[in-house]
């Protein structure tokens, strides 16, 4: 039985962007579900302050569009289309529509229309969206609305502060606490906010010490704790959980305290293991209880993935929780090698520098020594400490470095002098080759021991690269090596040579090339920042791109990341071991399309900054 | 309303749900019989919750009891909503030869009709789906005649249902007294009705476009002469 709605489908077809795409076989089925519907002039279509699922067309009649103080902003007639940038908005209307002449509207559902978008270049171009605005578009509609993201942690407060003058007693506190129902206490002066009691702090400074009920609060309480602006974004309150290790941060609106959030809170959010695995990580006292950890991981990292967190959320998440075990190892290692003779940093590099680590990755990471490092004297302890904790990150799942990066490995185990000399080395003298396999060296965070270290070369390289742009064209150059796919067809990839291929490897050939390109901009502007997003803040900022540009890369690094994370949640789930090869055939077509604009943004940026960090001989 | 008298009616409305529930021990076992069986809705829905069925014939002529069915067309909506979702078309070959004159107006080819199945094996997929619902067509005398004509050739036994009658409709709210009457009165054709409502002009003598068309305009009816709220019984017949 074939059914023929020929004068609805000859109609749409008449009018742009039907008439762009009449030979789309999908079109007949959009037909099928179209609604018919006639209103008298003078009725709402949309009225105000209305969701609309549908798009319009109108067959016959006119419609007036009215803005929100409900002033004419424009008339449409036979054959426009309307409520489509409400569908791109998400439902929400801006505008409302009225008829004013008897009119016969077609409702074609919100599904065809964003189907359409997605799948037809024709239909999407007429709606003038150039491919930077459709890939944001994509991406609002990806994020979902209860995301920690995007909620203030306002949001989040549950009751008014309970709080206890600092002059009262630990007993009347412990009361208060019972009685009220809450595991923390804000401690107040003048209503000024001066401490916080948990019950933890409860147990372990007062009860497990024996000290006397009577002990005033302001003895046991923590002083001037780590709080929040009550704007402030709720994952900026897990990212310093996790990074703090405390579960309680009071929220602070004009100097007063209003309340306090904990990881309980969140977790109500948003289900979220990361915090309690990285207290957890802190517990642990031997190796096994780590690799035990490092066992639920995986489920840590689909939990995320699966509750619609972003890719940078992700990375911090996975980063904090890589760096809790590095922590963790150092202090053991401590505990059984000695604490240390001269003081040291331990320190991360490439994507943990970064905060952008993911699931399966190996481990890079180096020491600075203090410049009183004597080789003679010191040297056997901080091979020992450097060889156990690399081996037992392997251990953990963190396997060991092929291009033997690690600290175990002595020449990138130094004192600061030769770091900085190593750097400008690097710098002054840049030899190409050399320098592909060194740049995560340019991504470098002190994460445990004396961080001033880290901090110290970290400014010699920002002053070095600055003055040397010979240096930048080089990078430049590098960050060109790795291009894009060109497109995707159902079966596989053609790359950036031309040649085809039957799967491709998103982080090569489109994270990495991005963090290279922001890489090259962040050290031309001296920026401090390491993790590319913060990063494009500060090219942004520092006018290094054209207005927007930053914006794209972010984007097209949260839309490549996304489907690399979502691909290796699906492996997971399907015991398979996670990795960056992506098979086209796997991909749906909203990803497809979705890449192939986001690969586009990164080609056209290889080839800017080629340019823009141009030598003076090629 | 602006015509008050199409809310009340002279004769007693039908009591539809009472002679369906006849009907339904009188038919012979099968298609027929289950469709009386599943009743008819009450007289006292309002029209705007009422389920309506646009449906329109084409035939090979204008007499039912030579001429043959040769395609129907169905789309179910509402007071405020036509859904295509719904839609239903089917064409059936004619067990006489197709005259030629009609061919033409159809835009059915004779090559279409022949690989069509005859009309007695696609009475029970219209049957199921005039279950329950109210049918509304433009000129009730023709869908009614023809499809009694079928039941009772491949039932023998009637079939006979509610309808609202677009043209019906029409007829009365151009309805003038004698003394008021000049000229040529208007014509209630189907397109000539719906460009009284400003709606567009169809390609008409397609079932299906025409099921369309008839659904159309009793919206545009509702919208401008009927009361939503009122029940179906004043307006079926």
């Amino acid at each position: 039985m074939e059914i023929e709605l020929t004068e609805i489908l000859e109609a749409l077809c008449q009018h742009a962007p039907f008439n762009e795409i009449a030979d789309d076989p999908q079109l007949e089925n959009m037909v099928g579900e179209t609604e018919v519907q006639y209103l008298r002039a003078g009725e709402w279509v949309i009225a105000p302050n209305t969701l609309n699922n549908t798009l319009f067309f109108i067959r016959s009649g006119a419609i007036e569009v009215l803005n929100k103080e409900e002033k004419l902003v424009r008339r449409m007639n036979e054959g426009e289309l309307f409520g489509y940038a409400s569908l791109l908005r998400g439902g929400k209307s801006a505008q409302s529509m009225r008829t004013i002449e008897d009119s016969l509207l077609y409702r074609i559902p919100a599904r065809w229309f964003r189907q359409l978008y997605e799948e037809n270049d024709n239909f999407s171009d007429f709606f003038e969206l150039t491919r930077e605005v459709r890939l944001r578009v994509a991406m609002d509609s990806q994020s979902s609305d209860v995301s920690l993201m995007t909620c203030p942690v306002v949001s989040l407060l549950r009751r008014p502060p309970i709080s206890i003058h600092a002059e009262a007693n630990i007993r009347m506190a412990a009361q208060i606490m019972t009685e009220k129902r809450v595991s923390s206490l804000l401690i107040t002066e003048n209503d000024e906010l001066v401490g916080i009691l948990t019950d933890r702090d409860l147990r372990t400074r007062a009860v497990a010490k024996g000290l006397a009920y009577d002990t005033p609060v302001a003895n046991i309480m923590t002083n001037n704790p780590l709080v929040m602006d009550s704007g402030d974004y709720a994952s900026e309150a897990v990212l310093k959980m996790m990074a703090r290790n405390i579960h309680h941060i009071p929220i602070i609106k004009n100097n007063r305290p209003i309340g306090v959030i904990s990881t309980g809170d969140i977790v109500q959010k948003e289900s979220h293991g990361s915090v309690y695995l990285i207290s957890d990580i802190f517990k642990q006292t031997s190796l096994e209880g780590l690799q035990a950890i490092s066992e639920k991981m995986t489920h840590t990292f689909t939990q995320l993935v699966v509750a619609d967190a972003n890719t940078q959320m992700i990375g911090n998440a996975m980063s904090h929780i890589g760096t809790a075990f590095v922590k963790r190892l150092l202090q053991l290692g401590e505990e059984k090698f000695g604490s240390a003779p001269v003081p040291y940093c331990f320190i991360a590099l490439g994507s943990q520098a970064r905060e952008e680590q993911t699931i399966k990755t190996d481990q890079d990471n180096a020491l600075i020594l203090s410049d009183v490092y004597d080789e003679e004297r010191h040297g056997e302890y901080f091979k020992n400490l450097s060889d156990w904790v690399c081996q037992n990150l392997d251990q953990c799942g963190y396997t060991l470095c092929t291009g033997d990066i690690m600290a175990s490995n002595t020449r990138w185990r130094q004192p600061l002098k030769i770091w900085k000399q190593n750097f400008s080395e690097w710098i002054q003298k840049p030899k190409a080759e050399a320098l592909l396999h060194l740049s995560i060296f340019f991504d470098l965070r002190g994460i445990y021991g004396d961080k001033t270290l880290a901090e110290q070369l970290n400014q010699h390289i920002r002053q070095d690269a600055q003055q040397h742009s010979g240096f930048l064209t080089f990078m430049a150059r590098n960050a060109n090596q790795r291009k894009p796919p060109l497109g995707f067809f159902r079966q596989f990839v053609l790359d950036g040579e031309g040649k085809q291929s039957r799967t491709f490897n998103l982080k090569e050939r489109g994270i990495a090339p991005i963090i290279d390109i922001v890489r090259v901009h962040a050290l031309a502007c001296g920026s401090d920042k390491l993790n590319t997003l913060e990063r494009l803040e500060d090219i942004e900022a520092a006018g290094l791109l054209p207005d927007g540009r930053a914006k794209d890369l972010a984007l097209a690094l949260e839309m490549i990341g996304i489907v690399r994370i979502r691909h290796q949640k699906d492996q997971i789930e399907a015991g398979e071991a996670p990795n960056n090869h992506v098979n086209p055939e796997r991909l749906s077509s909203f990803e497809k399309r979705h890449l192939r604009d986001a690969f586009h943004i990164v080609a056209r940026q290889q080839e800017f900054i080629k340019f823009r960090y141009a030598g003076k001989r090629s | 309303m602006e015509n008050s008298f199409l809310s009340t009616k002279s004769q007693r409305p039908q009591d539809w749900q009472t002679m369906f529930e006849k009907w339904a021990e009188e038919a012979p076992k099968g298609p027929l019989k289950d469709y009386y069986l599943a009743g008819m809705i009450s007289e006292k829905i309002p029209l705007q919750d009422t389920p309506l069925l646009a449906l329109d014939l084409e035939t090979t002529g204008l007499d039912p009891k030579k001429d043959e069915i040769i395609s129907l067309g169905l789309i179910p909506f509402n007071s405020q909503i036509i859904r295509c979702n719904g839609a239903k078309y089917w064409m059936a070959k004619p067990e006489h030869s197709l005259h030629a004159d009609s061919v033409t107006i159809h835009e059915i080819t004779h090559s279409e009709l022949a690989k069509a199945p005859p009309l007695s094996s696609i009475l029970e997929g219209v049957l199921k789906a005039l279950t329950k619902q109210v049918v509304v067509v433009h000129c009730v005398a023709i869908e009614r005649q023809f499809l009694l004509a079928a039941s009772m050739e491949v039932y023998g036994y009637p079939l006979y249902f509610p309808v609202i009658d677009t043209m019906g409709i029409e007829r009365q709210v151009l309805h003038k007294p004698w003394w008021k009457r000049f000229g040529k009165p208007p014509s209630l054709r189907l397109d000539a009705s719906r460009q009284r409502y400003h709606l567009p002009r169809y390609k008409a003598h397609h079932a299906l476009t025409d099921a369309l068309s008839s659904a159309e305009l009793l919206q545009a009816q509702i919208a401008y002469h009927l009361d939503p709220k009122a029940s179906i019984s004043n307006y079926w017949i």
